[in-house]
């Protein structure tokens, strides 16, 4: 995959978030790393910084030092609790007296287990240290928070982005159109996993990529998007919107939360009058309120498409 | 048909009593005997079976029986125990460490193992997983469903023995062996209904068969055959219809006492077949409304286990849905089998599979494991349509087996690009 193919090894080959990675560098020269949090939107570089750090720290064995975990695998308190302080509690051979532990979506840990990583954190500071990564960090605590240097990741401007582009075409002996490009930075806003991905899907067709072959696998990548069932139930067709919604949920495995959450952003986005933009977007807020209740998710999400069947009726017959 | 005490259950007479007496499900019988025979040269490698499959086929009598041929004691737990961690501990786990020297063997049985509760039976599943791993006596689970989610580390530690349905031959004959205890003279036409109504259920064809025959000296077709509206399929559809089309709420809410098929199941095809009867979109958008409500109090039941909510998922399914809408319909509608219930048991080895290959990706791309269901696979499985060599090597590079490329390429697999 060539997220990873291209993913930078070391901190010097990092090319944007300059101001981040000249601090990361400074630890590097200190042999000392606070706590960290690296909080900022997806496909911006957070894990690699972090894994260049933990490189250009330990070197090419970094492996032996650095625990890589993922709190939406592993979110329970008992990771914490065992595996966690388990490998913090013991010091490391070399130069470097701790060892680095990443904790990558640490903003899905549950509250229990961040309480339990507090006091982790606290206890084996002399042995470890962690590295926290985080979308929002508002959804770490408070005591966590206070405890870690922030780094705040931004999205990777468009140049930055085209170069990178350019430069894995041109390895990869692919030829790339400058519409098949803007396609690209269209589809992925600003997240170079993504763009990578969508490119190397592209680059599968084996035509120089242009616009047409960038929507088209996107296309087919994601068959029925949130917005194709909302229109497809504003336009009256309750089974059809119906079997959209199995799929999102069974084959593409989406969350109910994820798309009541994606419903509620395409909402504002519908040409309808805005009295009824507001009344759907009150009952996507019950919707929500119910799924984190734990009711069941294709009932809900099925009675909220009925809505917007009813509002799709309204404003026809009104028309 | 309910019988009171006053009798004894054919079910417990013709119980049997040796393993020669169990009807089918040879090569299972064989794998738990030759099992069982292994203990005598010291502890296997896997100390526990889970013997799964669908009710009344002999899982339980099996092990009865074959403990009754061999001599050994048998310490059952079954749903209506306590299995907290202390009640597992107090029972099972002692039993599993008792010497076998004086008196007899033991084995020790789990009835019912997917139904030890997550909420009342803390702890409990935790504790027989102990039991199993310290135990030196034979420990036999048993289950519906082996592929329940929260059997999943309990299932490793065992071997895994799949009961069948009875074939209907195998049913009638059974039946046809106690009418002769019996003295009933039976036509086979008869036990052959019975047996084909029962879907290879032997317990619920001997029930039948009890709740038909007993007293009679004779059993003809004409006895059993006012049984065939009671078909299930035609009992479900004329239920929903009369919770659909009821006149009024107290019919609407009396169709559930008919019903032949459990509360959560009629919810599904309630649900399942709404959208082909109402066809307005604002009663259509109040009936899905009362459905999502019940399915709340559904919801708040599971949470605080107060089956007294039940009433008013009751109320909102049935006459909730009927007073929603004005029943106007053009032309006969087909009730369709629930497409959410058609896929379930898919769906939950799809579910494991995916979520494998969603681990394997995420280690490599390191992201979890949902992250890389919902934001790598779509590409990956474009990329094998494309360009299968590209494909391949990535899947390989990913540690994904063939079974897991053939499920992400779906159909349209090229050839070219399996392993």
């Amino acid at each position: 995959m060539w997220t990873e193919k291209y993913r930078p090894r070391t901190l010097d080959e990092i090319v944007d978030q300059e101001e981040i990675v000249s601090r990361l560098k400074s630890f590097v020269k200190a042999k000392n790393v606070p706590h960290c949090i690296f909080a900022g939107p997806p496909g911006t570089g957070k894990t690699t910084a972090a894994l260049c750090l933990a490189h250009d720290l330990y070197g090419e064995n970094y492996r032996e030092y650095v625990m890589e975990l993922n709190a939406s695998d592993e979110r329970g308190i008992n990771v914490i609790r065992e595996t966690v302080k388990t490998f913090a509690r013991s010091r490391p051979i070399g130069e470097v007296s701790f060892k680095l532990l990443i904790l990558d979506e640490a903003d899905n840990m549950t509250d229990d287990a961040q309480q339990a990583l507090r006091r982790t954190m606290e206890r084996y500071t002399e042995t470890a240290r962690f590295i926290l990564i985080a979308n929002y960090s508002s959804k770490i605590i408070e005591p966590i928070q206070s405890r870690c240097a922030p780094f705040r990741f931004t999205p990777l401007p468009r140049d930055a982005i085209i170069r990178r582009i350019e430069y894995i075409c041109e390895k990869e002996h692919v030829s790339i159109l400058n519409d098949g490009i803007e396609a690209i930075l269209d589809l992925s806003e600003g997240d170079l996993r993504k763009t990578l991905n969508i490119l190397q899907t592209a680059a599968s067709v084996g035509k120089p990529i242009n616009a047409e072959i960038v929507y088209s696998v996107v296309g087919k990548a994601n068959p029925y998007s949130v917005r194709d069932m909302i229109f497809t139930a504003l336009n009256g067709d309750f089974i059809s919107a119906r079997s959209k919604l199995r799929e999102l949920l069974q084959k593409y495995g989406l969350s109910g939360m994820d798309i009541v959450r994606q419903i509620h952003s395409e909402i504002f986005k519908l040409d309808i009058p805005d009295k009824w933009k507001v009344k759907l977007a009150d009952i996507t807020g019950e919707i929500d309120y119910r799924l984190v209740q734990g009711a069941n998710e294709e009932i809900q999400l099925s009675a909220l498409l009925a809505k917007f069947i009813e509002v799709g009726y309204e404003i026809k017959k009104v028309s | 048909m309910s019988f009171r005490a006053t009798y004894i259950p054919w079910t417990q007479k013709y119980r049997p009593k040796s393993l020669l007496e169990v009807v089918g499900n040879d090569e299972a019988k064989r794998k738990i005997l030759e099992w069982i025979q292994t203990w005598e040269k010291g502890i296997p490698e896997k100390r526990a079976i889970l013997i799964y499959g669908p009710p009344g086929i002999g899982k339980t009598s099996t092990i009865e029986a074959l403990a009754n041929d061999l001599n050994m004691e048998l310490i059952i737990s079954d749903a209506s125990t306590y299995r907290t961690e202390e009640a597992v501990k107090r029972t099972a786990g002692r039993a599993s460490q008792a010497g076998s020297i004086f008196g007899k063997k033991k084995i020790i049985v789990f009835d019912e193992v997917d139904g030890v509760s997550g909420t009342a039976d803390t702890g409990g599943l935790r504790e027989i997983i102990d039991v199993i791993k310290n135990t030196r006596v034979p420990v036999v689970l048993i289950a519906n469903d082996a592929w329940d989610p929260r059997l999943a580390s309990l299932r490793n530690l065992c071997e895994l023995i799949e009961f069948k349905r009875l074939s209907v031959h195998d049913v009638a004959r059974y039946l046809q062996k106690i009418c002769l205890k019996e003295g009933i003279s039976a036509e086979d036409k008869a036990l052959k209904f019975i047996a084909e109504r029962s879907s290879g259920d032997l317990r619920s064809a001997i029930n039948d068969l009890q709740a038909l025959a007993q007293g009679k000296t004779k059993l003809t077709y004409e006895d059993v055959a006012w049984l065939a509206p009671r078909d299930r399929k035609e009992q479900i559809f004329n239920v929903l219809r009369m919770i659909f089309y009821a006149k009024n709420s107290a019919t609407a809410k009396s169709a559930v006492n008919m019903a032949d098929v459990d509360l959560d199941m009629l919810f599904e095809w309630i649900y399942e077949n709404a959208p082909y009867h109402i066809k307005n979109p604002l009663e259509f958008a109040a009936v899905m409304d009362m459905l999502a409500k019940a399915d709340i109090y559904r919801g708040r039941i599971n949470k605080t286990q107060n089956w007294a909510f039940l009433r008013y998922v009751i109320d909102l399914m049935t006459a909730g849905v009927a007073a929603s809408w004005s029943k106007k319909t053009t032309g006969w509608i087909p009730f369709r089998f629930p497409e959410r219930i058609r896929t379930a048991s898919m769906k939950k080895e799809e579910k494991g599979l995916l979520e494998e290959i969603g681990r394997k990706i995420g280690k490599k791309c390191h992201i979890s494991s949902a992250r890389a269901v919902k934001e790598v696979l779509p590409y990956l499985r474009i990329i094998l349509w494309n360009n299968p060599k590209m494909g391949r090597e990535i899947a390989k590079w990913f540690d994904l087996n063939e079974e897991m490329l053939t499920y992400i390429a779906g159909e349209k697999l090229p050839s070219s690009a399996k392993f």
